[in-house]
């Protein structure tokens, strides 16, 4: 096992419904007890019970890891049908941690695995000469230098059982804690490191805390008796005294509260609600007995709803935001137009996951950057901003609000499904401090004019409910006081004077704000945004190690584009050695470049799969590229 | 401008003559005069079409939103400032056509906004398409064939929704019909006003004339609609039902269903968050010197189920 480094990857495998999650909960929290940073990531269907889910677990005794990573060293089975979906991921030196009592599972047998897959599967293990069961998956990996650990977990429970005097039926529902304790076991993990996990997930149910330690214990002496030794990551190095562990929702949510978001509507949908149930789950802002106010979350019956009402509440001052993802903002766009000519401050977080239409519901991608920046008929200014990273999504959050007042429009906060459900052991003190910034701001009274530009296109803000102040808004063209006109002359001072403000935040927006250089290697340039930065700099890592020196341009500011320093960078590597890396079937960011600057791409790395750019297949994508003169990859790591 | 005590505005009314659309800017006008309410703590928002036009003839807050969309947008608007007096104002085929999922969820709330729907049964300015109100069979002079689809029952859809106080009234009888809304803008609660309006260019079926044989007042045949205590719901609830089923011959108007013991959802927030109407998010303070009021360090108290501390359980 790799772990003579100071980091380590597990996967845990099991199906939807079965305590994965939970499982993967108590083993991050143990870690980030002992001072170890983890950033697990989870994969799973549009499915509650029964399909298959999986998670990584990366744990590093030195930093906060920047992304998930393949190839785990350790994959834990709960079932047979997670060997199934996993072996093909173990390298020399994968520990295997499986049921025993399932070898002679056929694929043939497991329902619940898609024909696509078990085809795929099936015909894998039948080319390569190994039987289509477990067995034959195991020796597989076996083969390929893989180590297998299989336990009788059957047995276990029924030790287990006898030991806590449950019936086999209750005891069956601790089934997800053998193969993360064996796991935990094999890290190095003590019997009291882990029982602080579990009662930080159990917090006052102490017979469960009670069983799941006493079952831990059962599987670790098992080990151990078997002649399964421990090998321990390294002590942590400087450790901070806590850690925030957040998803990426959770760090929105956050930094939501502190920017002063006083107001969240939403409509449930994938993989935004979780944000909005955070936020409803700390709605009152008590510390230490005073009252800081309150935050409203309000359940919608439809997206309209959702950004129709963020709308209306952002008219009486409030800093009012919706949440949702790629089906849900297409529901959104007719009244994000009506924002765009009330010069509204509403911001929309927008959590992209696999489309068109349903498509991949629970997974990710990239390919709404579009859809974000063009969305709604007619012109009006819009900021569109994008995240790669909880740090980054912590600051984005918050300039979206700044942004939003200052310049009076919608602000499009893009994010993915890769980072709602990345969870990270974040040090608060890599949260630099947050500004409150809210823009030209009227108390209005008699003769106020919502829409007044005689000084220029942002008209300070008077709040509906002023005192003395009445203030009209419509959709329809409007004249200085918000009543309809269709006047040609009027139309051509406020129609240009909306737009102008995009080119004002584009002149006030210094550019370094809005993109990052990492790197200066000259081999190669990649340039991504979102979710690709991860990936991207821990894949400019690997290369550097193989003598390719690179660079990732990271676009955190879609519009408006930093475009002059993005266009220097370009012409600074040329058409050869920049290459484009997007989560997506055709490559936007490619598209949109050339919009502004007119660089063309012609290197290209992408993946549609739904699942996350890795970082090892993106460095061998790149090697190819700049090695081999391939001219564009297609990534498809990930069950 | 001046403050305008008498909730005019100098925007020339631009509906056809004679619409019945004149009889409801008046009513709402009357009504707010007569309560006495400052135009500042008052929002009028509407939907599209001709009666979208209303919020920009009534000197107060005025929101001129999307089509079907006037409800979400005061929904938000009262939400955050719960003080505010948020009346929609709204056209048949906006709040019971492309808006009705929203009608209905407003009922289901019971949050304190009234809504006006100014049903004359046509799509006024999109020149005379049947709207949802229009009975099926009924062929307006705008329409090239009778309509096909059945009509919705604005009175049931409201009882059946959660309205606390669900009414008809007459767009022609502005004093009665000022008096209802005035009520229901008293009422904390949601509550539905459907207003019988003639349209004067495009409904030849429903007119003035057709009205004046038939409407009679609920009042002065000595129905009571109030709900006193939770014990006369039920009963109170299908009488109502019944009552709103009653049209053809004769043609009810009045107060049809009013309970005054209904929670609101303001009290239902303010049961989670006590101080919600104390300070609502729109009169929260959430900087000081651009400082948040809540910073990390708050957080890390506020969200401590978040936190782990190294070396701790």
């Amino acid at each position: 096992m790799a772990n003579r480094r100071n980091e380590v990857t597990a996967l845990l495998g099991g199906p939807q419904g079965a305590g994965l999650e939970t499982a993967a909960q108590v083993l991050s929290t143990a870690f980030a007890i002992t001072g170890r940073y983890v950033y697990s990531y989870r994969e799973y269907y549009s499915n509650i019970k029964g399909r298959h889910t999986y998670i990584y677990v990366r744990i590093s005794s030195e930093r906060l890891p920047q992304t998930a990573r393949e190839y785990p060293d350790i994959i834990a089975a709960i079932d047979a049908e997670s060997i199934f979906h996993h072996f093909t991921e173990a390298r020399e030196g994968t520990i295997i941690i499986y049921d025993t009592s399932t070898v002679n599972t056929k694929i043939n047998g497991i329902v619940s695995i898609e024909p696509e897959t078990r085809n795929r599967i099936s015909s894998l293990l039948e080319s390569s000469g190994y039987e289509k069961t477990v067995k034959g998956a195991l020796q597989y990996a076996e083969e390929r230098g893989a180590k297998l650990i299989g336990l009788d977990y059957k047995l276990l429970l029924k030790e287990f059982a006898q030991k806590t005097g449950k019936s086999t039926y209750r005891a069956r529902r601790y089934l997800n804690t053998i193969p993360m304790a064996a796991t935990g076991y094999l890290l190095g993990l003590t019997p009291g490191e882990l029982e602080k996990g579990f009662r930080r997930r159990f917090r006052g149910r102490e017979q469960i805390v009670a069983d799941n330690v006493k079952l831990a214990e059962i599987v670790a002496g098992y080990m151990r008796e078997m002649g399964f030794k421990p090998s321990p990551l390294p002590e942590p190095t400087n450790p901070p005294d806590k850690f925030l562990v957040v998803s990426g929702n959770d760090i929105v949510a956050i930094a939501k509260t502190i920017a002063g978001l006083r107001l969240q509507t939403y409509y449930p949908i994938t993989p935004a609600a979780d944000e909005s149930v955070t936020l409803e789950a700390h709605e009152n802002l008590r510390v230490d007995g005073e009252d800081l106010g309150s935050v409203l979350v309000f359940q919608t019956e439809d997206e309209i709803a959702a950004i129709s009402a963020a709308i209306g509440a952002a008219l009486t001052g409030v800093r009012s935001s919706t949440t949702t993802s790629g089906p849900g903002f297409d529901l959104m766009i007719e009244a994000l137009g009506w924002a765009g000519i009330n010069e509204v401050p509403v911001v929309v977080t927008y959590y992209q996951r696999g489309g068109p239409s349903t498509g991949l519901p629970t997974r990710g991608g990239q390919e709404d950057l579009f859809n974000a920046l063009f969305s709604g008929h007619g012109l009006f200014p819009k900021i569109v901003l994008a995240s790669g990273d909880h740090v980054e999504a912590y600051e984005d959050t918050i300039r979206a609000f700044n942004w939003a007042e200052e310049y009076q429009l919608p602000v499009i906060h893009l994010l993915d499904k890769f980072l709602a459900n990345s969870i990270v052991t974040l040090p608060p003190n890599l949260l630099p401090p947050a500004k409150i910034s809210r823009g030209l701001i009227s108390t209005g009274g008699r003769g106020y004019n919502r829409f007044d530009k005689s000084g220029g296109p942002i008209t300070p803000r008077a709040f509906i409910g002023s005192e003395e102040t009445v203030i009209w808004y419509t959709g329809d063209e409007h004249n200085t006081e918000g009543h309809i006109t269709e006047d040609p002359e009027n139309r051509i001072i406020m129609h240009d004077y909306r737009m102008r403000k995009l080119e004002l935040a584009d002149e006030q927006i210094p550019e370094e704000e809005r993109y990052r250089l990492y790197g200066n290697g000259k081999d190669f340039l990649l340039v991504g945004w979102g979710s690709v930065k991860g990936a991207a700099l821990e894949a400019l890592k690997h290369l550097d190690e193989e003598g390719l020196h690179g660079a990732y341009l990271h676009v955190r500011v879609m519009q408006p584009l930093p475009k002059k320093a993005i266009s220097k960078i370009l012409s600074d590597y040329g058409v050869d050695r920049a290459i484009l890396v997007e989560a997506s079937v055709r490559p936007l960011l490619g598209r949109l470049i050339p919009m502004w600057t007119g660089f063309q791409f012609e290197r290209f790395i992408l993946k549609w799969t739904g699942r996350p750019i890795y970082p090892l297949e993106l460095a061998g994508a790149v090697s190819h590229i700049i090695r081999d003169g391939s001219r564009s990859e297609v990534l498809r790591y990930g069950a | 401008m001046a403050l305008r005590m008498d909730y005019k505005t100098d925007v020339w009314v631009d509906w056809c003559p004679g619409c019945g659309d004149y009889g409801i800017l008046a009513g709402i006008q009357t009504a707010l005069k007569e309560l006495n309410l400052k135009p500042w703590e008052v929002v009028v928002v509407s939907g599209i079409g001709c009666s979208g036009k209303t919020p920009h003839f009534i000197y107060a807050n005025g929101v001129h939103t999307l089509h079907g969309r006037a409800i979400p947008f005061a929904t938000g608007i009262k939400l955050a400032n719960p003080h505010l007096k948020v009346i929609v104002s709204g056209g048949d085929g906006d709040l019971l056509g492309i808006g009705a999922g929203h009608l209905v969820a407003l009922g289901r709330r019971n949050l304190d906004i009234t809504i006006l729907v100014h049903d004359n049964q046509v799509y006024g300015l999109t020149k005379g398409q049947a709207s949802p109100t229009l009975p099926a069979g009924v062929k307006t002079k705008s329409l090239p064939k009778p309509n096909l689809q059945d009509a919705i029952n604005p009175l049931l859809l409201a009882l059946s929704s959660g309205y606390s106080f669900v009414a008809r009234a007459y767009a022609l009888d502005i004093k009665h019909l000022s008096n209802i809304i005035k009520q229901a803008v008293q009422h904390r609660g949601a509550a539905l006003i459907d207003i019988l309006q003639p349209c004067i260019t495009y409904n030849d079926v429903y007119t003035k004339n057709w009205y004046a044989k038939r409407v009679y007042k609920l009042e002065e045949e000595g129905w009571d609609p109030v709900v006193k205590d939770p014990s006369e719901r039920e009963d109170k609830l299908a009488a109502a039902v019944r009552k709103a089923l009653e049209w053809g011959e004769r043609v009810p108007v009045g107060i049809l269903y009013w309970d005054k013991t209904k929670e609101s959802l303001e009290d239902r927030i303010m049961r989670r968050i006590p101080t919600y109407t104390e300070k609502p998010p729109a009169m929260q303070a959430i900087e000081v010197n651009g400082k948040p009021v809540v910073d990390i360090e708050k957080i890390l108290k506020i969200y401590s189920d978040y936190v782990v501390e190294v070396g701790r359980r």
